[in-house]
């Protein structure tokens, strides 16, 4: 059942001046965005790797040949993009409290489990955009031509 | 005694007088009726617009469905004329339109604009008109795009309309013409849903519900209603040029003119692979919110069910190509895409493998419901793996376009959505109508569905085996088919009449029946406190939340709500009012007053629904005329309805909590309306610039050498008078709302003809350079870039002029200045438009060096 009674209930809710947030950083303590950040990397990511790769084939080579500065460029990327998404998940946890939890139970009615959840899913969400990064640059090691 | 009780008993409340709480209800009804006679079509309620958005999509899918059925006929037997070849065509391809941008997508804004509210416990969402607005966009152009059949001119080039079949006038009618219009006018709807969901789940939602604390429904629909806003433009784009190759011989897929037909299929499918998530994702979102109820226990992995939903919504945009494999990009392309259509089975794994683990954990209780969820999953997860074997290229360029992919295809789409949805229709069909369905028929439908489906669809998976292409219309004897097709079909009979069983249990009368219990099914969400009958008003008040299932885990919350004890408990001043939050944690930001019923929503829905119908036929001027109609409608309705005054600043929300009735800026739910819309603006645009970009890949030279190109120093000038007008926007809204209404009074006619003359020196800059529309891509694409800046900035126009007549009618004053504001950003982002404009116009190709 719940652990706070209604006059905390209340006081948490007036704790706040209505609509009074303080203006905050884009990805400081209390920012949605920090969510979105590592799949956002991924997107980056997969679509310089694509768009390279692409306008390459396009322009520069010709069907058969090596396309060494492609699968350069995109290892290059693969290595940064990793770690951005790695500093995004140390800022997840240093900043947001967030754990790698299996039994995940944030459900406390507070600003801190609130922002622990948050901390909690970017986490999940660095680790999936990591594979999905791995994933997609697996490419450059099979083709080293455009066909 | 509880904390919680002894808390209510220790302090006395004048909700404790049961007159009061009487006389509070009445007024509440009074002020949330039903319009009763003819003016109920003018409700603008979540409620009432959600049954019939639901009903209407049903009614399509059912058309598309009997589509299907006369399509199965005709494939029962080789050699079969039971069909036209034409009319077969048309079939299978309304079939398709009409069940992805007719039934799928609609359907998931219609559930959702009708659970939000009292999934959140709150009145009403932001913007009830526009959800109106949006339905009568839907049902209008639906009609019209699904009418067509019975004429003969229904479209024929299959729902993904490739050119060049469907970009030649000769080899298709007006079908195609019906097709682009129409699709475009209910997908500018959608987007409009999509904006009423995003704005409803980050900011109505009721104090307390932090992020954490959020139904797992409202993370879907936020996510989803996220995807549309970037999956729907791009198409918009695509249907753009396309529209424009056939009405006016602009050449965006023509090859001998400089176009590619292959940018079509970019463009479409950037739209479409999201999509199919766009629709799968929502009717998860329904299986997440039966299964804990039916477990009896929260949602094991809750966190990791919303990585899913985010995580698949990204990695579905990355997916595109994979429609593509057989188109002869290359063999690298291709892979990049594999590998991402491969990453992506791994977040849709994780919410299944959640769905699978409170079910072992709970004490699974049994019911239809649950019996639709457990069926989808078993069918979702075949069409997932056969997923996964069509992400292999080698292995897709044997499969593709045969049977094999309309079996993968709706072992996904009929496990991932039908399924999931018709249960989820059983579970809240206490919830839409009071009443309970048959749980007999219930099971008789959902075996013969669930039979009939996979006696029609797994044998596909060997009739494309064998060689079986898609869409064909007949095929000879003795290719190892007949036997395959026969079953096929038999199995399709099945499933017609399993959804005739759903259908009749759905539709019968139940005068006589008795009302199903209050929260019949022992649910832990919001939407089940409802009472029975229910009452039009959403919540009785709006509740302080504290967990993520407050039935099951918020003490006394049942009695609290229906005594009155939370926040706007009454309306005093006989006005419609929900409650604004924070996006973060809820807190209570504003009472915002919402607009009741009205025709208006309606007529704007008629007028600009006739803007794209007559353009159809090539009715240009009487469809301008419409257009332009629909326009003073719009802004009648703005006008009357929005951003009232009002009669006082704060009001008092319950439970000592004084909270402002007016807010501007970023506080505002109009703010946050128009940035989500003007994302989704600026994505379609980014559509013409990739079909730009596009160009310049595929030529060794773009601009082609001794191309026209727009004049340099005037597309110069237009992007000065343009950031000008911009400037004059920004200062003059600053300076206004810091008291000078002098500053609006000058500043807006000023950029008014900064911003004409910007369009006036781009539309030059195009004309002197000699660029001629039908004679290249180039040109063309040039001058699609500069006709959308020019319909922008004139729509940015009529905003600064709209404020300026209330500036001097006292609707927008210093203080009231929300609708000055929300110009602004508009103008934020024509900035961003104008810039681009000028880099590709101006600066492209001095790089390239065809320059001055």
């Amino acid at each position: 059942m719940t652990k706070i009674d209604e006059r905390a209930r209340d006081a948490e809710l007036s704790h706040t001046p209505p609509g009074e947030e303080p203006p905050k950083r884009l990805l400081e303590e209390g920012s949605v965005w920090i969510m979105i950040a590592a799949p956002c990397i991924w997107a980056l990511h997969f679509l310089l790797s694509y768009w390279a790769a692409a306008v390459w084939c396009a322009k520069l080579a010709d069907r058969y040949d090596p396309i060494l500065p492609v699968r350069a460029g995109v290892a290059v990327l693969t290595l940064v993009a990793l770690a951005v998404v790695a500093w995004l998940a140390r800022y997840a946890v240093r900043r947001y409290q967030g754990r790698l939890l299996i039994q995940e139970d944030l459900t406390e009615h507070s600003e801190a489990e609130r922002t622990r959840f948050l901390g909690h899913a970017t986490l999940l969400l660095c680790a999936l955009s990591a594979a999905a990064i791995i994933f997609d640059s697996m490419p450059i090691l099979v083709f080293d031509s455009c066909y | 005694m509880t904390d919680a009780e002894a808390n209510r008993a220790d302090r006395p409340s004048p909700q404790d007088d049961p007159e009061l709480r009487t006389a509070q209800e009445e007024r509440l009804k009074a002020v949330w009726k039903e319009p009763t006679g003819w003016r109920y079509f003018s409700a603008v309620n979540n409620d009432i617009v959600g049954k019939w958005y639901t009903l209407g999509a049903f009614f399509f899918f059912a058309f598309a469905g009997v589509l299907a059925l006369l399509m199965r006929t005709q494939l029962m037997f080789p050699d079969n004329d039971f069909l036209s070849m034409e009319l077969y065509n048309q079939a299978f391809t309304m079939h398709g339109t009409m069940m992805m941008f007719l039934f799928a997508v609609p359907v998931f804004e219609a559930v959702s604009i009708m659970l939000l509210p009292e999934l959140l416990g709150n009145r009403d969402l932001p913007f009830p008109r526009l959800s109106a607005f949006g339905f009568w966009c839907f049902i209008i152009g639906g009609v019209f795009v699904t009418g067509s059949i019975f004429f003969g001119a229904a479209p024929t080039g299959g729902w993904f309309m490739y050119p060049p079949l469907s970009s030649e006038p000769q080899q298709m009618g007006i079908g195609a013409d019906i097709w682009l219009l129409g699709l475009s006018f209910i997908e500018i709807a959608s987007i409009a849903a999509a904006v009423e969901l995003i704005v409803g789940v980050l900011k109505s939602r009721p104090p307390g519900m932090r992020l954490n604390l959020m139904p797992l429904y409202c993370w879907y629909v936020l996510v989803v209603a996220g995807m549309i806003l970037f999956a729907f433009p791009p198409l918009i784009a695509g249907d753009l040029l396309l529209e424009m190759e056939r009405a006016f011989d602009w050449p965006f897929f023509d090859p001998e003119r400089g176009g590619d037909p292959i940018l079509w299929q970019h463009l479409f499918w950037i739209f479409g692979h999201p999509e199919v998530y766009i629709v799968f994702l929502p009717s998860i979102a329904i299986v997440a919110t039966i299964v804990p109820t039916f477990a009896r226990v929260p949602m094991v992995g809750h966190s990791w069910v919303v990585l899913s939903a985010v995580g698949t919504a990204f990695i579905s945009f990355g997916l595109w190509v994979h429609h593509m494999f057989t188109t002869g990009l290359p063999n690298i392309s291709l892979a990049f895409f594999s590998a991402a259509s491969e990453a992506v089975a791994i977040p849709t794994g994780v919410q299944i493998f959640a769905f699978i683990a409170t079910l072992l954990v709970g004490r699974v209780t049994y019911s239809v419901p649950m019996l639709y969820a457990t069926g989808a999953l078993a069918i979702f997860v075949a069409g997932g793996l056969t997923g996964v074997m069509v992400a292999m290229v080698p292995f897709d360029f044997q499969a593709h376009d045969s049977y094999f992919v309309v079996a993968h295809l709706h072992y996904t789409l009929i496990g991932g959505v039908l399924f999931p949805l018709l249960g989820g229709i059983i579970y809240w069909y206490p919830f839409m109508t009071d009443k309970l369905l048959s749980d007999r028929l219930g099971k008789w439908a959902f075996w013969l569905m669930f039979g009939g489906f996979n006696i029609a669809f797994l044998p596909m998976h060997l009739t494309g085996a064998l060689g079986m292409p898609r869409r064909v219309w007949t095929y000879a004897e003795g290719l190892g088919w007949d036997e395959l097709n026969m079953i096929s079909t038999l199995g399709a009979y099945f499933i017609g009449a399993g959804f005739a069983v759903f259908a009749w249990d759905v539709l019968r009368p139940k005068g006589k029946q008795p009302y199903a219990p209050r929260n019949v099914w022992n649910a832990g969400t919001m939407e089940f406190s409802q009472l029975v009958p229910a009452e039009h008003w959403g919540a009785r008040c709006v509740p302080v939340i504290t967990t993520r299932y407050p039935l099951w885990q918020q003490e006394g919350f049942l009695k609290d709500l229906d005594e009155g004890r939370f926040y706007l408990n009454d309306a005093e001043e006989g006005k419609r009012e929900t409650m604004v939050t924070s996006v973060l944690d809820a807190d209570p930001m504003q009472v915002l007053r919402v607009p009741g019923p009205s025709y208006k929503p309606m007529g704007a829905a008629v007028f600009v629904g006739l803007l794209f119908i007559l353009g159809t036929f090539g009715l240009y001027a009487a469809a301008v005329i419409c257009g332009a109609v629909g326009g003073v409608v719009i802004l009648w309705w703005l006008w009357t309805g929005t951003s009232p005054i009002p009669e006082k600043e704060m009001k008092h929300a319950g439970r000592g909590v004084h909270l402002p009735l007016y807010r501007a800026g970023s506080d505002s739910v109009g703010w946050w309306a128009m940035f989500i819309t003007m994302i989704g603006d600026l994505t379609a645009f980014f559509g013409l610039v990739f079909a730009f970009f596009f160009f310049w890949t595929i030529h060794p030279d773009f601009p082609p050498p001794g191309a026209d190109i727009p004049e340099f120093w005037l597309a110069c000038l237009g992007i000065v008078l343009a950031g000008l007008a911009w400037l004059t926007v920004w200062r003059g809204q600053a300076r206004h709302h810091s008291g000078s209404v002098r500053a609006a009074r000058f500043g807006l006619p000023a950029a008014s003809l900064l911003a004409a003359g910007a369009v006036a020196a781009f539309i030059e800059s195009a004309r002197r350079g000699g660029l001629v529309p039908t004679s290249h891509a180039f040109d063309a694409t040039c001058w699609i870039i500069v006709l959308w800046l020019g319909l922008h900035f004139a729509a940015g126009v009529v905003m600064l002029l709209y404020c300026l007549a209330g500036s001097f009618t006292g609707k927008m004053t210093p203080r009231y200045d929300a609708d000055f504001a929300n110009v602004l950003l508009y103008w934020h982002f024509m900035l961003v438009t104008a810039c681009i404009t000028f880099a590709l116009l101006g600066l492209f190709p001095l790089l390239t060096g065809d320059g001055p």
